[in-house]
């Protein structure tokens, strides 16, 4: 339990089926020592099974899990050398605060002072001392989540799994943890596996992030990457806003850009796939929507007239429903400046400029589902209702990127 | 013009009484009085034939209807024929009670805390129709329990013949099931969350049920513990039927048996006897509960899966 080694943390074609439902699909992924990694997905994408198999609660139908170069197919949860904070956080509640720390050192046959030494050091680091005679009832909830992770923490796991830890706590709070536990990854250098459904969380933390969905990775990659280049339609609209718009693809404008028609209009998107052809989505992100108020049609490029049919005050911000002409509604974000030039009445006409570099195609297919859509304001009709269940194996996004 | 007023102020009090008294019993605002008018009317009802049975163990006379005045020690150890203390076959039955709800508690508990412990993390095939057999022993009527206990010592495992041994291994076999049933509801309600959390810290499976599962099930298992002395101290069914005669009567065969004859007091104060007995018992099973699970208990507003216990719950 105690060796601290390189923390890589292997997972090889993972599969767990319960019953007739596949939770998790043949699963691959590489996590380099000290990375902070995410699994993010909806409930029900695999994410916790996962991580479930990787502590050894659950045992793979098939794949394997190689934690520091060992193959763990043949170990208990008590000989792997990673260690979990559960969502509920599952302190002993029979166990003051120092006891609960000390509970693993003392199984790992750690001499005495050894254990006092650690369990000190260990609630130091989660600013928890002073604390030690609590019962983990007499604890807030931020508390209490700071008593799982010292426990986890005390034996400096090879990797440490983190089952949706601030889920239980109020925003504020989370917030703050969010940027703790980030620091404390960087301070203690341990492989961490995080799990939320919260895409917040998992931007604000990560080094890298598999998005999840029916059991399999959509997408694998950086922050940065995954909000910027979602690759499936999926990604696009369940990692913040997005508008998701029916088109056709017309081909490559020569420098780069696609030629995408919808409506009777047609755009250049400088994003995603340029020489795709055929139907396919188009999003941008609310917040890179502009907006300009005029009267008139404006014939420049990517511009659509429209108007303001809805105007929601977020405080920081406006967001705006926008009625276009080629008959799709669109959310736009817009920043509020406390200047009343900037704001929009509802009804009022305005020009919506998408702007190229903005502007993504991604590929339908496999993504033409009732669930991934259900954000785009034009419906589907060819969407089959059931359509997201049983379906035969598709190929997998993401997993060329690990 | 006085008399009219006078009637109108009448009939204006007359209706305020009413309105007051209907206010009081039915105000949606206030506190559910109605209920309580049931609540305490049927407390009442249950607990005075036991006081008025306790009452007597204290009479100064011989009668058991008659109040004589008060005598606090004549009938239990006081008088030097009759008092229970003092009429061997009443001791001896007093003996007999505790020593069978004694042995049947420490035989059915740990017993039971296994069973438990089996049926709650038992996956798959079986699992549910032993669940629900589980629960057999307490839906049949302890009448045929008794007689076929009866029977099958009498015919089928013929080296038990009507003893002691007999009522003990009769009394285990119906009341292991409120163990289990007391034990798994705890240990349903606790999960398997605490039992990964040991797993995952590097302790051993039997670690893990010492340091972890034991002191979660403590509470039930001295609830458990409580229950079964309690329902087997007055059991009365399967003590009689194995019964070995006149040497194996519990404090119950002794009461049906005097009650048609001529009682004296003295039955009243053995009866009162297994009342305290029953009352310390569920008593100290309360203190200690509480004692236990101290720290279970949370401050304010948020609680835990803990806290809202199975099957059985002193909160």
């Amino acid at each position: 339990m105690t060796q601290g080694t390189d923390g890589t943390i292997q997972l090889v074609g993972l599969t767990k089926r319960f019953g007739e439902q596949t939770a998790v699909d043949g699963i691959s992924m590489d996590i380099p020592g000290g990375e902070f990694f995410s699994m993010l997905g909806p409930s029900g994408c695999g994410k916790t099974t996962t991580l479930r198999m990787i502590a050894g609660f659950e045992r793979p139908d098939s794949g394997s899990i190689v934690l520091n170069g060992q193959n763990m197919e043949h170990a208990p949860p008590h000989r792997r050398p990673v260690n979990t904070v559960f969502q509920s956080y599952a302190l002993f509640p029979h166990l003051d605060v120092f006891n609960n720390v000390a509970f693993g050192l003392r199984r790992g046959g750690v001499d005495k002072n050894e254990v006092n030494r650690r369990t000190g050091e260990a609630l130091e680091l989660v600013m928890l001392n002073g604390f030690e005679k609590r019962r983990p009832s007499e604890l807030s909830g931020g508390q209490q989540q700071r008593v799982a992770l010292a426990r986890a923490l005390v034996l400096k796991p090879a990797g440490l799994l983190l089952d949706e830890p601030l889920g239980a706590l109020d925003a504020k709070l989370r917030r703050q943890l969010q940027v703790e536990l980030k620091a404390l990854q960087e301070q203690v250098g341990i492989t961490f596996i995080y799990v939320t459904h919260d895409q917040n969380e998992a931007l604000t933390m990560s080094d890298r992030i598999a998005v999840m969905k029916d059991g399999h990775i959509e997408q694998m990659g950086g922050p940065r990457e995954i909000y910027e280049a979602p690759e499936t339609v999926f990604v696009a609209d369940f990692l913040g806003a997005s508008n998701l718009m029916d088109a056709t693809a017309r081909g490559s404008d020569g420098r780069g850009r696609c030629r995408v028609e919808i409506g009777d209009r047609e755009l250049n998107a400088a994003l995603g796939d340029s020489a795709s052809a055929g139907a396919c989505k188009v999003t941008i992100r609310p917040e890179r929507v502009r907006l300009e108020k005029t009267d008139t049609m404006s014939e420049r490029e990517n511009c659509l007239g429209g108007r303001v049919e809805r105007s929601i005050y977020l405080g920081n911000a406006f967001q705006l429903i926008v009625q276009l002409d080629i008959g799709c509604r669109i959310d736009v974000e817009i920043q509020n400046t406390g200047d009343r030039e900037t704001s929009f009445d509802v009804g009022c006409r305005v020009c919506a400029e998408l702007p190229a570099d903005a502007l993504r195609v991604l590929r339908s297919g496999d993504d033409a589902r009732p669930t991934a859509v259900a954000a785009s304001e034009s419906p589907a009709p060819d969407a089959a209702p059931a359509a997201d269940t049983a379906e035969p194996p598709r190929p997998r996004a993401g997993q060329a990127g690990a | 013009m006085s008399t009219v007023a006078d009637t109108s102020s009448i009939t204006d009090s007359g209706r305020g009484i009413l309105h007051r008294l209907r206010g009081l019993v039915a105000n949606p605002w206030g506190k559910p009085r109605a209920l309580m008018v049931i609540t305490w009317a049927y407390m009442i009802w249950t607990i005075v034939p036991v006081v008025i049975a306790i009452m007597f163990s204290f009479n100064d006379g011989r009668s058991i209807s008659v109040w004589q005045g008060f005598n606090a020690t004549r009938w239990y150890w006081a008088d030097p024929v009759y008092s229970v203390w003092q009429d061997a076959g009443l001791r001896e039955a007093l003996f007999q009670s505790l020593k069978l709800a004694g042995l049947d508690m420490l035989i059915a508990t740990p017993i039971g805390v296994l069973l438990a412990l089996g049926l709650a993390r038992w996956r798959g095939y079986g699992a549910r129709p032993a669940n629900f057999l589980m629960l057999f022993p307490l839906i049949t009527p302890e009448i045929v329990m008794g007689v076929s206990l009866y029977l099958v010592f009498q015919y089928v495992y013929t080296f038990i013949h009507p003893s002691t041994t007999a009522q003990v291994l009769g009394q285990v076999t119906f009341s292991i099931s409120y163990v289990v049933i007391v034990v798994r509801g705890r240990l349903l309600s606790i999960g398997r969350e605490y039992e990964e959390a040991a797993a995952d810290l590097g302790a051993t499976p039997a670690e893990c049920l010492r340091l972890v599962l034991l002191p979660l099930m403590l509470p039930a298992i001295l609830a458990s513990m409580m229950i079964v002395f309690a329902v087997s101290i007055d059991n009365f069914v399967i003590a009689q039927w194995l019964s070995c005669g006149a040497g194996c009567d519990t404090i119950p065969i002794k009461v049906y048996n005097a009650a048609r004859q001529a009682p004296l007091p003295s039955i009243n104060a053995l009866a009162a006897i297994n009342v305290y007995v029953t009352l310390l018992a569920v008593l100290a099973a309360f203190v200690l509960y509480r004692f236990l699970t101290r720290g279970e208990r949370v401050k304010g507003s948020q609680g835990s899966t803990i806290t809202k216990m199975g099957s059985i719950d002193f909160n």
